[in-house]
């Protein structure tokens, strides 16, 4: 094995329409700063997704192109072996949904989904999940601080038994509107609504995400990058969240 | 006679808007289009239809490059007609009435209207009126909050043109987005304007799979591809089904050009000379406060509003040599509640140059332009940014509030007290 962390944004020519291909530099970039090699793969359709990365990056993008991702990531279950050797996924919005056992296809039929996470999206009716989402984080991440981000969907996602959401929701819909959790949690594999882009917004979950592959990892102490991730932190609990 | 004849109530609200419009822009409190439209609509909801009875029109719509597209159209069709125009950016209905409020009574003979209209809107506007042209610009995501996803979008333009056969299409073939929607028309001038942003085209709108941008013209192995232009630019030169001129544009930047190809395009279907409308279109020198220079306590700083990652690649263009930049980002609902659209923009390209993060939401733009290995400034009053830069020339970009609120600060520096009065009359109509 190779010293360089292989960090891969997952077909963000589909997935990319909400910026969260913003976690992929922004872990990225965190690795570096403590000294890793890190290689930034930016795996389009005509690349193909490919084996052996560290960390695997899925974002939210339109109907079509999502069940198009669906399609791509179903050939050879490159991410589920991923996951069974090691490496770390964080999934958003629509990247959560085609990881689930099923989603809303353009159509407006259920499609399958991966399975990875025990949750199925059915499309809501009334208005779409639009706005700040502010989650508690629970389970394996229950005391990382509160966390913040930005959700935009039609989808309702049904927890099945025995899944783990990421957190409870304080402010915002998350999965859905009854069970006020946001998100699902399974090993080293994070779902999740929040954009903003999520890393962006909560450098501590990236930390996390990123030790749960690499172990403990040092602070990276009082640097401006981390003055200004505080600065809007701070400014997005207190804008968003009156408790 | 063209001459629209109106009833009472009508009457009164119309000379009630034009009243508050005057209001509006003489306390130098905005462009009087959106506030008074939205009067007008609540008091008269048909003045729309009403209003442009016998004014043919012409719709100008898409992500990007509207105002400056609507603004240039304006005065190359000015020549040949009495032009009615939304010129400021007011681009919903409210903004269409308004325009139409201004100029009721006034006979409509060698009259035609130039619109700019939200692309979510169109749909809902065109039908309106008597609409004889539309320009297709682009597609692109921008306020993804608001404005549905841009496959939708095109679709929707495609519905309306089906059902509107006689509706004649100008449109940029080098959007895949914006050809699938024309292709519900049979009656489509071609226009090579450019795609600046990929990104949100990669994936067929036809079937789905990937479309091959590798080539000078697109294609998807479904057979869409990119249709055979009947307008192209070369460097300053337009060429218009075969006969070429030159365009001198007041305007900075190689996009411009591309806009003036549009309305090119726009005066080739309507028989105007291109020659008279390439001259008229060379004396535009700024567009809703936008490109000019202005001179702010010594420094020269141009001006430019970008408001998604299309435009940013157009303001790479446009801030030429200024040492400093200073840019301003908000998150009203005007702008898009959510600035992930931060992260989609190569900000690595502002390398060298002195930079000030500014706006209400400058914070996601200072963690954005760290990881961009860009070295900056958080100030958030763009005004203080500004004269903080430590050069003459500066750019400043902002999006779309932030931009606004630049302009106003600028005009009423000290007549804080209209921009109360605006907040007030805003609140009492929501
Ligand atoms: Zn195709």
């Amino acid at each position: 094995m190779s010293d360089t962390i292989r960090v891969v944004s997952v077909l963000p020519d589909l997935l990319g329409t909400y910026g969260d291909s913003g976690n992929a530099i922004v872990a990225s970039k965190r690795l570096a700063l403590r000294g890793y090699q890190v290689e930034l793969i930016n795996a389009g359709l005509k690349d193909g997704i490919p084996s052996g990365g560290d960390f695997y990056f899925v974002g939210g993008g339109e109907d079509g192109p999502q069940s198009k991702a669906a399609e791509l990531l179903r050939v050879d279950a490159v991410v589920e072996r991923a996951l069974e050797s090691g490496a770390g996924l964080l999934a958003v919005c629509a990247g959560f949904q085609i990881l689930g056992e099923s989603f809303i296809g353009p159509n407006l039929k259920p499609q399958a989904g991966i399975g990875l996470f025990s949750c199925r999206t059915h499309r809501f009716d009334g208005p779409r999940s639009v706005g700040e989402l502010i989650v508690e984080p629970v389970g394996s991440l229950a005391g990382l601080p509160l966390l913040t981000g930005y959700e935009n969907h039609q989808g309702v996602t049904e927890l099945l038994p025995g899944a783990v959401p990421l957190g409870g929701v304080l402010v915002g819909n998350g999965n859905n509107f009854e069970g006020r959790s946001d998100g699902a949690v399974l090993g080293r594999a994070i779902g999740t609504y929040m954009h903003g882009p999520v890393f962006a917004r909560n450098p501590a979950l990236c930390d996390h995400f990123l030790s749960l592959v690499l172990g403990e990892l040092a602070p990276l102490g009082a640097i401006p990058l981390e003055e200004a991730h505080r600065a809007l932190y701070d400014e997005r609990i207190s804008e968003v969240y009156k408790p | 006679m063209s001459r629209v004849a109106l009833g009472l109530n009508a009457n009164i609200a119309v000379g009630l808007t034009r009243v508050a419009s005057w209001a509006v822009r003489s306390l130098g409190a905005g462009d009087g289009g959106v506030l008074p439209g939205r009067i007008l609509l609540r008091l008269y909801p048909d003045a729309i239809t009403e209003l442009s009875r016998s004014l043919p029109c012409v719709i100008v719509s898409g992500t990007n490059a509207k105002t400056t597209t609507t603004a240039l159209a304006k005065e190359a069709l000015s020549g040949s007609f009495e032009v009615v125009s939304n010129t400021t950016g007011a681009n919903m209905e409210g903004g269409v009435a308004c325009a139409l409020a201004l100029q009721a009574g006034r006979s409509l003979e060698r009259s035609i209207g130039v619109f700019e209209v939200d692309e979510a809107y169109l749909p809902v506007i065109a039908p309106q009126l008597e609409t004889k042209v539309v320009a297709l610009l682009n597609l692109s995501r921008d306020q993804l909050d608001r404005v549905s996803e841009t496959r939708l979008t095109s679709a929707k333009w495609r519905a309306f043109l089906e059902e509107h056969p006689a509706v004649k299409v100008v449109a940029n073939c080098d959007d895949p987005l914006v050809v699938f929607a024309a292709n519900g028309s049979a009656s489509v001038l071609w226009v090579s304007a450019g795609l600046n942003f990929v990104q949100d085209a990669r994936s067929c709108p036809t079937c789905g799979g990937e479309i091959d941008f590798s080539k000078s013209r697109w294609f998807c192995s479904c057979g869409f591809s990119r249709p055979e232009p009947d307008v192209e630019v070369d460097g300053k030169i337009i060429s218009v089904c075969g006969k070429t001129v030159e365009a001198e544009l007041a305007l900075p930047g190689s996009c411009n050009v591309s806009n003036a190809a549009m309305v090119l395009g726009i005066c080739e279907v309507l028989g105007v000379d291109i020659d008279s409308a390439a001259r008229r279109m060379s004396y535009v020198a700024e567009v809703a406060g936008r490109y000019k220079r202005v001179n702010i306590d010594g420094h020269s700083v141009r001006m430019l509003l970008s408001k998604n990652p299309a435009g940013w690649v157009e303001v790479f263009d446009m801030v030429g040599n200024d040492p400093s930049v200073v840019v301003a980002i908000n998150a009203q609902i005007a702008d898009g509640r959510d600035p992930s659209w931060l992260w989609d923009v190569p900000f690595e390209q502002l390398f060298g140059r002195e930079v000030f993060a500014s706006g209400e939401r400058a914070f996601d733009l200072s963690v954005r332009l760290h990881y961009a290995g860009i070295s900056h400034r958080v100030v958030k009053d763009p005004l203080e940014a500004i004269r903080s830069c430590r050069c003459g020339e500066v750019s400043f970009v902002g999006n779309y509030t932030s931009f606004q609120a630049l302009r106003r600060q600028l005009k009423n520096k000290d007549q804080p007290v209209l921009t109360e009065i605006r907040r007030l009359a805003d609140r009492i109509l929501r």
